[in-house]
């Protein structure tokens, strides 16, 4: 099993590799490699797509700036933190939004990894481990 | 006025808006205190990660595409997906005399029901050991109490000696025998008025050992008065692999505040083989490659970079440390005994036949070694003790070609009856260490044969009367050898009359 899952690791790897044009996931090249793996029907298929699932997901979450608020958020206000992360990341970020009630105020950024929170929830979560 | 108001209000609204950053990752798989995680690509080796609930996590393996942690706390909350993040800061526990009387887990956190430690100070967990030029060579004793290790394998301030047997023959004893003399001489010290006393504070830590015998330990030092001068940390058996694996990490950093201020710790690791086994069964987890007995790669290191914290600094002050190894029938060759043997400056070997036969402490003589220790020796013990060991020796050989023919000659059977007497002086009760000048006057009388016509069986007995008649009545001669530490002709000529005049009133 642990065999099947680093080979279909390696396979995936490649094909994100191929996926991928100047730093961004390209969706013709996503959809290539999805009829390549369709047609030829490689060993462990099931593992080698989730693996590569995971590889764009990663990527892609690069690229996206989502935008958590609690409240109203203007246009220009997305415009600016997608031009903000831009910048910061030395790559092209689009920003998406998406309400969140939880927060009870303010907005949550993430792109990747990094979460940006500048939100009432975040900072008494921060308070009640600092308790 | 309204200029000043304003200005705190743009600091507040500033503040209240600024974003803090934070790297975050997802928990793909968890198993027995060990979590893969997604994401974390900001993470350092050895960093300290948040958990939901509290828990903290250290990330020991950082591969492409997951990060392998391990859990230090409740695990039982956490699950698949939840959101784990970096810290940016090394895992630390609190240090200082705060700490003093308490027992405390891996993680610094009280466990002994006294309330919150009022520690300002935290020392990372991991550091690096002292490098050559800030050392300073061990030249000063820490005496253990013992008679058999004070006088043969004496061990000093700054010195790793290994404490390493099979199960049940003492080990920890010892070291608790060793904590409980540190106290009485703080005590002893702390009341004279000499400026130059510097007090030793130990500590313990107790890996992977049952609750019940940390309690009983704890019940020991607290009986003798010594829990007052010594940190206990504990991750018991309870505890998860993490948490055993950092307990002795955990408890250098403490010992290190005390060196780094100038003062003199001792460090009891008991023991190291449960340590191993903590980090191997870790390592496997995290799938790291195994070598022989299925320990890690880096199973030396892990011992040798925690040892190497011992030291005596120069200008500051010194940790001893007393790790303990235990062995299978005797085994001194298996995997992790020789390796923390070659780590270590000694060892001190106890032998199952020898507590089997009734000798306690079961010091093997031909076994133990000091490698740095008789540099650290007082005069006046080399004096009394100097050639003990070779006639200790000498006897075993004897006694062994003795069982082949009666017919001996007359200095063969007074080596072989001078030899068993001191055996029987060398037994000692648990948690009863002796004064160093109080086993001087004792060594003293035997080596000037005040034992020699009591029967072998009773040299216990009659060591005890000694002890007794010397604290008792001889309390002023005792203090002499104890400050001046050498014996001169004027004390040697004491000590002789006194030990005419217990010779006088003891009857067998």
């Amino acid at each position: 099993m642990a065999a099947a899952a680093k080979q279909a690791l390696q396979l995936a790897r490649q094909l994100f590799k191929l996926s991928v044009v100047d730093g961004v996931v390209s969706a013709d090249r996503v959809a290539g490699v999805l009829e390549y793996v369709e047609k030829h029907l490689p060993a462990h298929s099931v593992l080698t797509l989730k693996a590569y699932h995971r590889l764009i997901a990663t990527e892609h979450a690069k690229s996206e700036a989502r935008v958590e608020h609690a409240g109203a958020v203007t246009a220009p206000a997305l415009t600016a933190i997608a031009a903000a992360m831009s910048k910061k990341y030395g790559r092209l970020v689009t920003a998406v939004s998406r309400a969140n009630p939880v927060l009870l105020a303010g907005i949550r950024v993430r792109v990747g990894d990094d979460v940006y929170e500048s939100s009432v929830a975040g900072q008494l979560a921060a308070l009640s481990l600092s308790v | 006025m309204s200029t000043v108001l304003d200005q705190i209000e743009q600091q507040i609204a500033k503040l209240s808006t600024k974003a803090v950053k934070k790297n975050t990752g997802n928990i793909r798989t968890i198993a027995d205190g060990v979590a893969k995680i997604d994401g974390l690509s900001d993470v350092m080796y050895n960093e300290m990660v948040q958990f939901p609930g509290g828990a903290i996590g250290i990330a020991l393996n950082l591969e492409e595409s997951e990060v392998g942690c391990v859990i230090l706390g409740d695990v039982s909350q956490l699950k698949e997906g939840d959101e784990v993040q970096t810290t940016g800061k090394l895992l630390s526990v609190p240090v200082g005399k705060a700490l003093l009387g308490r027992v405390v887990d891996a993680l610094g956190n009280p466990v002994d029901g006294k309330g919150p430690i009022d520690s300002k100070e935290t020392y990372p967990v991991e550091r690096i050991a002292p490098g050559i030029m800030a050392r300073k060579s061990v030249n000063q004793p820490l005496f253990t109490g013992i008679m058999a290790i004070d006088s043969m394998i004496p061990i000093g301030r700054g010195q790793r000696e290994l404490i390493i047997g099979d199960r049940g023959t003492g080990k920890t004893t010892i070291a608790i025998d060793t904590i409980i003399n540190q106290a009485k001489i703080n005590k002893v010290g702390l009341a004279s008025d000499d400026a130059k006393f510097r007090p030793v504070y130990s500590i313990y830590v107790a890996i992977g050992q049952k609750s019940s015998n940390v309690v009983r330990t704890v019940a020991a030092l607290e009986a003798a008065g010594a829990l007052e001068f010594t940190i206990i940390v504990a991750a018991t058996a309870a505890d998860n692999p993490a948490n055993q694996y950092i307990a002795p990490y955990s408890g250098a950093a403490i010992g290190e505040w005390f060196m780094e201020n100038g003062m003199d710790a001792l460090i009891v690791f008991d023991d190291l083989s449960k340590h191993a086994v903590a980090y191997r069964q870790i390592s496997l987890i995290l799938k790291r490659p195994s070598g022989r007995e299925a320990y890690p790669g880096d199973v030396f290191y892990l011992h040798s970079r925690l040892l190497e914290r011992a030291a005596r600094l120069d200008g500051k002050g010194s940790l001893t440390a007393l790790p303990i190894i235990e062995t299978l029938a005797g085994d001194v060759s298996a995997y992790i005994p020789t390796n923390v043997i070659s780590i270590t400056d000694g060892q001190i070997f106890l032998e199952t036949d020898l507590f089997n036969q009734g000798i306690r402490p079961a010091v093997s003589v031909g076994l133990s070694v000091s490698r740095v220790g008789s540099s650290a020796q007082i005069k006046a013990t080399k004096q009394v003790g100097g050639k003990l060991k070779g006639e200790l020796a000498q006897f075993r050989e004897l006694a062994a070609f003795a069982q082949f023919g009666p017919d001996l000659d007359a200095k063969t059977k007074s080596q072989l009856e001078r030899g068993a007497r001191i055996v029987e002086l060398f037994k000692q009760p648990a948690f009863s260490p002796s004064p160093i000048e109080l086993q001087v006057s004792i060594l003293f009388a035997m080596q000037k044969g005040f034992f020699d016509p009591i029967d072998a069986k009773k040299v216990v007995a009659a060591a005890a009367s000694m002890k007794t008649f010397f604290t008792t009545r001889k309390d002023a001669l005792l203090t002499e050898i104890r400050t001046k530490s050498a014996l001169d002709k004027d004390i040697e000529a004491k000590l002789e009359a006194a030990c005419n005049e217990w010779k006088s009133g003891y009857t067998a």
